[in-house]
């Protein structure tokens, strides 16, 4: 069994409307030695759509991390973030607020939220990298999460 | 025995009002009977009603007046007193059957008293022809052709006297006007050569006191034949049916009260004969005749003279009131043109005196101030503005009405008495609670002509040892000096000023509601615009990043496979992309300044500014920059704007050196209200001429090669200093270094403002 838990790959939940920004998330976590899968919706309603896991998204995996852009459309990230942090099933997903945005208000609002993380895009090709790369470290290695079914 | 010093502290107006209609006396020129209806049977008679009829008193009560006249007489006096109206029975010839045969003639008078008893007053017919009507007319035509041709009242007034007296051939003819205070003048005079004059004499108002005044509106004709005569009881003395003595109101018999005969006799007046001047249900006047000895006047005749001063009076008070309205319509006509100036004007203010006419013409004053927002604005001969501010303090302390108004300001506030050259009368209106306009006229020292001491109107007599007052003994000119006092305000100024009012006030509301409006169109834009500058620059930041990111992974990527050309133009494309990235940070915390609202509080100067040193550690480090300050107070501002400011000028200071090493001084001075802080480097300095343009966003004196920067610094710097209701400059020279000054109030700005955060709360809805 945790053998197979081992070699079981990380889904990592990418939630992010700009093609750019999802493909270079994707650049950043390919030099990873980790076994993840990248899944990727470009708005909030899909998104909650997948972690409900209704209609095409029936048999949607459970993600391990959830990557979450602020502004997006139709439903907005903060939206997004608050029904997860509400949803007795989702809510102990990791969320990480991945961001342009450095005001003030939507760092506390996040927070207020529960957000696991806020963090700020770099605008360094080389620190938005190394960035990534913590994320994956931390989130999907260094921390204990609980076991869900 | 006389007591004059006493007379203030005792209460007069107890023995001004005497009752005198229940006085149940009448004069001996007639007899009265007081009659029950419908027999007519006699309840009460005057004592002298026996001799004159030639039947005892017992009698006469046992009787009716049926016993007393013929039939026919009774017959038509039955017919009459059954109508509505006594008009048509009064005055009445009736005659009298004696015992011997002849027949006396009487006038005969009936009235019901106000307790609806009727009441019979026979006066002995002196002649029994009818007065000469046709020579009567024949005056009264020739009179008011006169008026006609007369200008003003005056005149009219004289040849009102001159006729009254022609036809009564008084001693004495004088027409009297009551002021409003209630003290008369003797307008119109005409008499027998040897008499003193009254004529411009002003009497007290208690030689003619209230209850008297009552008498003479109903009572429109009074006449006293014989100001010596024994007064006559009416007997009983108390009336059976009422068991109350008999109300005479409206008797022509009635006896004066003993006060107003005794004045006469003091006066020295024989026989007077009184007609009212009623206007507007008021007594405006009287026509008052005296005779130095006992004279009758038949009652035909003193009809005919109250006809005649209806008449005339009616011209009189047409000819006032032409007066009053030419007037009336002139300060309609200003008032019009102030509320026409008030609107063109942008100041309503300035509406009112700088042009013609102006305030001062609304109520023909000599000078006159408009206190608004405590901003005083001076027309004509005011006083002080020190002395204004103390006169309007007391009048938001005592005048609540929408109205003041005084001859003499000084008897209720001394201090006027400083200032009585120029404001010895004052009217005032209030617009709100501590706006004013203010009208003043100057002290007029005036001397008014009593016909005795009006203080000494009265003496009080002990003799019989209790307290009487008897009317005083003297009518001789007696000057008084009015001193401290305006001429006064007139009806129509006074009218005029709360038109006035009205328009003001109306003009302040809708300049509040336009002022209110405004400021919420500019919030709302303001807020919108705040919103825009955020979100663009937020938005703007996401292509940027993109771009800047892209050419990042090229360079990554293919480094080995770019040659040196290709590399120099990746750089200068992340060059380029990170000088925009940089703009649109400063813009957006140019747009925070105010965004975030300006947090006032009581704060450390010195800890804003190490906070700032400390976030310029590293460039002060680096460039060995000697940094000096003075010890800095606390104030009222926001601390991380402060902050930011301190940041942004030594930054400033830091970056636009000389080869040598930086050396700054933060130094700071107090006036009355505020802080000046200053920033003064050993730097390259500004030409003079920058010295307004470098405080404008994105200008800059320098390329990005010599200097780098964005421009918005001291766009920043000026926008917190004017948000602090402070003020920033610079003073250089070129090559002399640069001083910085700001300055910020010491009691912080007065308003303030509403939190920004509110406004900034929309953005979290933003989808």
């Amino acid at each position: 069994m945790s053998v197979e838990t081992e070699e079981k790959r990380k889904i990592i939940f990418l939630v992010e409307d700009n093609k750019a920004d999802v493909r270079l998330i994707q650049e950043a976590l390919k030099n990873s030695s980790l076994p993840h899968e990248v899944m990727t919706v470009r708005d909030g309603i899909e998104a909650m759509a997948f972690l409900r896991r209704e209609g095409e998204y029936s048999s949607a995996p459970r993600p391990d991390l959830i990557l979450l852009d602020l502004n997006l459309p139709k439903k907005d990230g903060r939206e997004v973030l608050a029904e997860i942090k509400t949803d007795s099933k989702l809510k102990r997903i990791p969320v990480i607020v991945l961001t342009t945005s450095h005001n003030e208000d939507d760092i506390f609002h996040s927070y207020d939220l529960h957000v696991n993380c806020y963090i700020t895009k770099s605008r360094n090709i080389s620190q938005l990298f190394k960035i990534v790369q913590r994320i994956e470290d931390f989130w999907l290695e260094t921390v204990t999460l609980p076991s869900e079914q | 025995m006389l007591i004059d010093s006493k007379l203030d502290s005792l209460d007069l107006t107890s023995l001004k009002e005497p009752v005198i209609n229940l006085r149940s006396q009448i004069q001996h020129h007639g007899i009265l009977l007081v009659l029950q209806e419908p027999e007519l049977k006699i309840l009460q008679v005057s004592r002298n009603a026996a001799l004159a009829l030639d039947i005892s008193i017992e009698n006469l009560l046992e009787t009716s007046l049926e016993d007393l006249l013929d039939p026919y007489q009774i017959g038509r006096i039955q017919a009459r007193l059954a109508e509505d109206s006594l008009d048509f029975i009064n005055p009445t010839k009736i005659w009298v059957k004696k015992r011997r045969e002849d027949y006396i003639v009487f006038d005969a008078l009936f009235h019901r008293n106000s307790e609806g008893i009727l009441i019979l007053e026979l006066e002995p017919a002196i002649s029994e022809d009818n007065i000469p009507f046709l020579s009567f007319y024949h005056l009264a035509k020739a009179s008011i052709n006169q008026l006609q041709e007369s200008a003003n009242l005056q005149d009219y007034c004289q040849i009102i006297v001159e006729t009254v007296r022609k036809v009564t051939e008084f001693d004495r003819v004088m027409l009297y006007k009551f002021n409003e205070d209630g003290h008369g003048c003797v307008l119109a005079e005409d008499k027998l050569e040897s008499m003193e004059s009254y004529l411009g004499l002003n009497f007290p108002e208690s030689d003619i006191p209230k209850p008297a005044r009552k008498m003479f509106l109903s009572n429109l004709i009074r006449l006293i034949p014989d100001t010596q005569s024994e007064p006559v009881e009416i007997f009983p003395p108390l009336n059976p049916i009422t068991e109350r003595p008999i109300d005479l109101i409206n008797s022509t018999l009635r006896s004066p009260f003993p006060c107003h005969v005794e004045y006469l006799h003091n006066m020295g007046v024989g026989a007077s004969l009184t007609i009212s001047l009623i206007k507007e249900g008021r007594l405006w006047g009287l026509i008052a005749c005296h005779h130095q000895t006992p004279k009758f006047v038949s009652y035909e005749l003193r009809k005919a003279c109250e006809f005649l001063g209806r008449m005339i009076f009616g011209e009189i008070y047409t000819r006032e009131e032409t007066e009053d309205y030419n007037y009336r319509m002139k300060l309609t006509y200003i008032q019009t043109a102030l509320v026409d100036y008030m609107s063109q004007e942008e100041n309503f203010i300035r509406g009112l005196i700088k042009h013609q006419p102006n305030l001062l013409d609304l109520t023909s004053a000599q000078g006159a101030a408009i206190c608004f927002s405590g901003n005083y604005t001076l027309i004509g001969e005011t006083p002080k503005q020190e002395e204004l501010n103390f006169l309007v303090t007391w009048l938001q302390k005592n005048v609540d009405e929408e109205i003041f108004y005084t001859n003499s300001l000084a008897e209720m506030y001394p201090d006027a008495e400083n200032f009585k050259n120029i404001a010895s009368g004052l009217l005032a209106i209030p617009i709100g609670k501590r706006n004013y306009v203010l009208w003043f006229r100057p002290e007029v020292i005036q001397t008014v002509n009593w016909g005795g001491n009006p203080n000494k109107a009265f003496e009080i007599n002990q003799d019989s040892g209790d307290l009487r007052l008897c009317p005083r003994k003297s009518f001789e000119l007696w000057k008084e000096t009015v001193r401290l006092t305006s001429l006064p305000w007139e009806e129509v100024e006074i009218k005029a000023a709360l038109e006035l009012r009205k328009a003001i006030v109306n003009i302040v509301l809708r300049q509040a509601e336009e002022l209110a409006q405004l400021a919420a169109d500019l919030e709302r834009s303001n807020a919108e615009l705040k919103k825009f500058a955020y979100v663009a620059s937020h938005d703007l930041q996401e292509p940027l990043n993109q771009v800047a990111n892209y050419v990042q992974l090229l360079e990554m990527r293919y480094q080995n496979a770019l040659d040196e050309d290709a590399s120099e133009f990746i750089g200068y494309v992340v060059g380029g992309v990170s000088l925009m990235q940089t703009l649109i940070d400063d813009v957006l915390a140019y747009s925070k300044v105010d965004m975030q609202g300006i947090e006032f509080a009581s704060i450390s100067a010195e800890a804003a500014l190490e906070k700032a040193l400390n976030n310029l550690r590293r460039r002060i480090t680096q460039t060995g920059a000697k940094i000096t300050h003075d010890e800095l107070p606390t104030v009222m501002a926001d601390s991380t704007q402060l902050m930011q400011l301190f940041q942004n000028l030594i930054g400033n200071a830091i970056k636009f050196r000389t080869e040598k090493p930086p050396e700054i001084h933060i130094g700071v001075s107090r006036s009355e209200d505020e802080w000046m802080f200053s920033v003064s480097d050993n730097g390259i300095g500004i030409e003079p001429r920058f010295s307004d343009r470098i405080f404008v966003i994105f200008q800059r004196l320098h390329t990005r090669d010599e200097y780098p920067g964005t421009g918005m610094g001291l766009a920043i710097c000026k926008k917190i200093a004017l948000g602090h209701r402070g003020n920033i400059w610079v003073e250089s020279q070129l090559g002399e270094g640069a001083t910085f000054y700001f300055t910020i109030p010491v009691k912080g700005r007065e308003r303030e403002r509403r939190n920004g955060r509110k406004t900034q709360n929309h953005l979290f809805g933003r989808r």
